[in-house]
């Protein structure tokens, strides 16, 4: 045990004052789920005894069947990771001859680049307020006649509109592709997360929820796409010296990956489970603070209860800033919510100009607390007690950190 | 000769197990599990990790370049490299290579133009550059082909003679030396491929090896680091990350890098030495390095002198097991993709055309041995000596 929270008893034993961390090591948003060793040594033992390392191989076959019966998809195509996979779905779905996608700029900070690796030009739409999703109606004030592709993006904490989105997709006969990264084990009324729209992508990078080392992966009840993508990931060829579709690159999964990913599915549910107490525990910690909101997982559906955010609040006595900069300073390795948001960065390529106003007040106000398997509840005490300590003393730790400055 | 014993004439095959023509190397179990628990132990799975850090550094050192970037696989770093470089228009590059180094051009939006090669080393051929030069050309990708070399101190003086930019997809070169030094410091960046079917295997991966600090910084921005090195402005960022799981793979395979390119030369003198007696089968020896990691097999066939026709020997060989390869089979400028946009120019690389229909590649690496390869020339040379009966079965077949 590595808290030191009882230290903290004057704003001066905080550790941007120069004081020791409250943890030693640490203490991230990243999942890094650890599966019980032997069990991925068994899957790695198929590949190592076929000898075969790679190129759709009987791991990468295997994941990929387990993960579309998971979502309730037909069919799952597996990616080096969740970016090329993304990168390929937009080049494949969006429509031939028009040159737009509409995506969220509450979103990954790589999302508008992977656009411009598609050759797509991104309109960037608003976000729901209290959802810090994208709804129907906002996605539907960006379509128009260049409109090649919709992405839709599961925020962290909970879906987007996923049925007005698709619906909206349907009566403009424009694609819609989900970025589902953060939304792996989610469902709704209708359906899990993976088998709605044309497709749904998703990444099995070490920080998200199934961890492939790195990775990703694409659902979708399409046979055509499925077998498309499956062909590109792999430079476009059929079977030995036959290229049958331009376009292609090397986006395919390596066995120990898919090695990995299949250990950590297979233990899913206890992840699940152990995310569920560390949520409670939030709760708990965070009940009844002011100035603070802890963004609640909806529970009458299947939730992975991994992120954690909550939002500063007017009355919370310091800036964003400041106060992620007072957490890092103790080894908890806080975020700033996708901050800056997409259309505020410098862009190199084309995209279209916004002024997405409930955007840039929800960048400003959103903070990603630690979770995942290296988090224990004891951490978790130690982190909202500590917030509660910069809660109780906003103005005195303002005052010094102005001072700080100033020196 | 009533029954030679061929199993494409209905006999038992050579070999009970298909044989691949790829290298796939690999560490022993035990090692490979000392390594992943060394991870496990970590928990540090990717961005950047100690292991991908450590293989970086002994790159550097082994292969004598300022800075070696891994990434997740070298058609992914061929992208980075022209998005590095800032590259526009066209780039020039052989045909006469894997389609990948085409198409990592189209995704940087750049059109490939398509150039000859010398046909008896099979790389670029220098003096064909000039003809296709216009306006719009900003550099050229050389390729190191079959663990040789396309004469890279030549192409550098070409190159810097007319102000065009330079890199290199050396992709099968790993190892091998130009004048007793590594492969590595040509160009402003090499790719190595790291896939399993190279002599250094990642499973998949590959490193960019550069002396230019800006490009590097470029890159590992590019590829996204995590903390290595200070951001400079880019265009656009990817992932080209290595994962900790690759570089373990990645440097035991360097371990073993010596002893692996000592069974393949063993491998290549044995076929060197019976090939050399059959009509009509040439092999390609490594061409322009002082230094070869023997990882492919290549030989001509000439039908006349052989007897039968390249096809007719692969189907042969093919129903012994010997997984035999027509590498690199179509042309790129005659693959998808790329026919339609060289529609007018499709005739004018005719040593490549020949090439890519007189080529075979055999096998090499950690699935053969000495015996393995006799066995195959064997068939090889009673292949040309009942060149008549399998003509006929093949024209029989045909009807």
């Amino acid at each position: 045990m590595n808290i030191r929270i009882s230290a903290k008893e004057q704003v001066q034993d905080l550790s941007c004052f120069g004081d020791g961390r409250l943890f030693a090591e640490p203490k991230s948003t990243s999942s890094l789920a650890q599966p019980d060793f032997n069990r991925f040594l068994q899957y790695s033992k198929k590949f190592f005894d076929r000898q075969h390392y790679t190129n759709n191989g009987l791991l990468v076959r295997m994941l990929e069947e387990r993960l579309a019966e998971f979502h309730g998809a037909r069919f799952c195509v597996a990616f080096c990771s969740g970016f090329w996979g993304l990168t390929l779905a937009m080049t494949s779905l969006a429509l031939k001859g028009k040159g737009e996608i509409i995506l969220p700029s509450l979103t990954y900070r790589r999302m508008a680049d992977i656009a411009a690796w598609a050759r797509l030009k991104p309109r960037f739409c608003e976000v729901d307020p209290n959802t810090l999703a994208q709804t129907r109606q906002t996605v539907s004030e960006c379509i128009n006649a260049e409109t090649a592709l919709i992405i839709g993006v599961h925020p962290i904490v909970n879906c987007c509109d996923i049925e007005g989105i698709v619906s909206l997709g349907t009566e403009h006969g424009i694609p819609v592709l989900f970025d589902a990264v953060e939304s792996v084990y989610e469902s709704i009324g209708t359906g899990k997360v993976g088998s709605f729209g044309d497709a749904e992508c998703f990444s099995m990078h070490a920080s998200k929820l199934l961890n492939g080392f790195e990775g990703g992966y694409l659902t979708t009840n399409n046979a055509e796409l499925a077998h498309q993508l499956a062909l590109m990931r792999g430079y476009g060829f059929e079977g030995q010296d036959n290229c049958v579709i331009a376009g292609g690159l090397n986006a395919k999964l390596n066995e120990i990956h898919a090695a990995m990913a299949l250990a950590n599915l297979d233990e899913l549910e206890q992840l699940v489970a152990e995310n569920r107490q560390r949520y409670r525990q939030y709760q708990t910690g965070l009940r009844g603070m002011k100035g603070i909101r802890l963004l609640e997982f909806d529970e009458a559906s299947k939730t992975s209860y991994k992120n954690i955010v909550v939002e500063l609040l007017d009355d919370w006595p310091l800036k964003r800033d400041a106060t992620v900069a007072i957490l890092n300073a103790e080894n908890i390795l806080a975020r700033a919510y996708y901050s800056p948001p997409l259309h505020q960065k410098k862009m190199s390529y084309p995209f279209v100009p916004s002024n997405l106003q409930v955007t840039d007040y929800l960048a400003k106000r959103f903070i990603l607390l630690p979770c995942g398997d290296f988090v224990t509840c004891d951490d978790i005490d130690g982190i909202t007690q500590l917030l509660k300590f910069i809660q109780a003393h906003g103005a005195e730790i303002a005052r010094r950190l102005v001072e700080t400055e100033v020196k | 000769m009533k029954n030679p014993g061929f199993a494409v004439l209905g006999g038992t095959a050579a070999f009970e197990k298909m044989l691949p023509v790829g290298q796939l190397y690999f560490p022993s179990w035990e090692r490979y599990e000392a390594a992943m628990r060394g991870i496990f132990e970590r928990r540090y799975y990717t961005n950047q990790g100690p292991l991908v850090q450590q293989l970086e550094e002994r790159l550097q050192d082994y292969l004598g370049v300022k800075h070696a970037i891994c990434v997740t696989n070298a058609t992914i770093g061929l992208m980075m490299a022209a998005e590095a470089m800032e590259l526009s228009g066209k780039v020039v590059l052989p045909s006469f290579t894997f389609i990948a180094s085409a198409q990592s051009l189209s995704w940087t939006g750049i059109e490939p133009v398509f150039c000859d090669v010398d046909p008896a080393t099979h790389q670029i051929d220098i003096g064909k550059i000039d003809e296709l030069l216009d306006d719009q050309v900003s550099g050229i990708m050389g390729v190191n082909l079959w663990g040789g070399a396309c004469d890279p101190v030549a192409l550098e003086k070409y190159a810097h003679a007319r102000g065009l930019k330079l890199y290199f997809d050396s992709a099968h070169a790993f190892g091998c030396e130009v004048d007793n030094q590594k492969i590595a410091r040509f160009g402003s960046i090499e790719v190595f491929s790291f896939h399993a079917t190279k002599v250094l295997s990642a499973t998949e991966g590959g490193c960019l090896c550069t002396n230019d600090d800006v490009l590097a910084a470029r890159l590992r921005n590019i590829r996204s680091s995590y903390g290595a090195g200070k951001p400079v402005p880019v265009v656009k960022t990817s992932n080209g990350r290595m994962s900790e799981a690759q570089a373990a793979i990645a440097l035991l395979s360097l371990e073993d890098f010596p002893q692996n390119q000592q069974k393949n030369e063993s491998l290549f003198r044995i076929y060197e030495d019976r090939l050399k007696h059959i009509p009509g089968i040439r092999l390609v020896k490594p061409a322009g390095v002082t230094f070869s990691n023997y990882q492919y097999i290549v030989c001509e066939v000439d039908e006349n002198s052989f007897g039968l026709s390249r096809e007719s020997l692969l189907a042969v060989l093919k129903a012994e097991n010997v997984n035999v390869r027509r590498y690199f089979y179509p042309g790129v400028h005659r693959s998808i993709g790329y026919k339609s946009s060289q529609a007018e120019h499709l005739d004018r690389l005719p040593v490549t055309d020949h090439i890519c229909e007189t080529c075979i590649q055999f096998p090499v690496g950690a699935l053969v041995d000495g015996d393995a390869i006799n066995t195959i020339c064997e068939l090889i040379d009673r292949c040309q000596r009942n060149a008549e009966v399998l003509r006929s079965h093949f024209v029989g077949h045909s009807k």
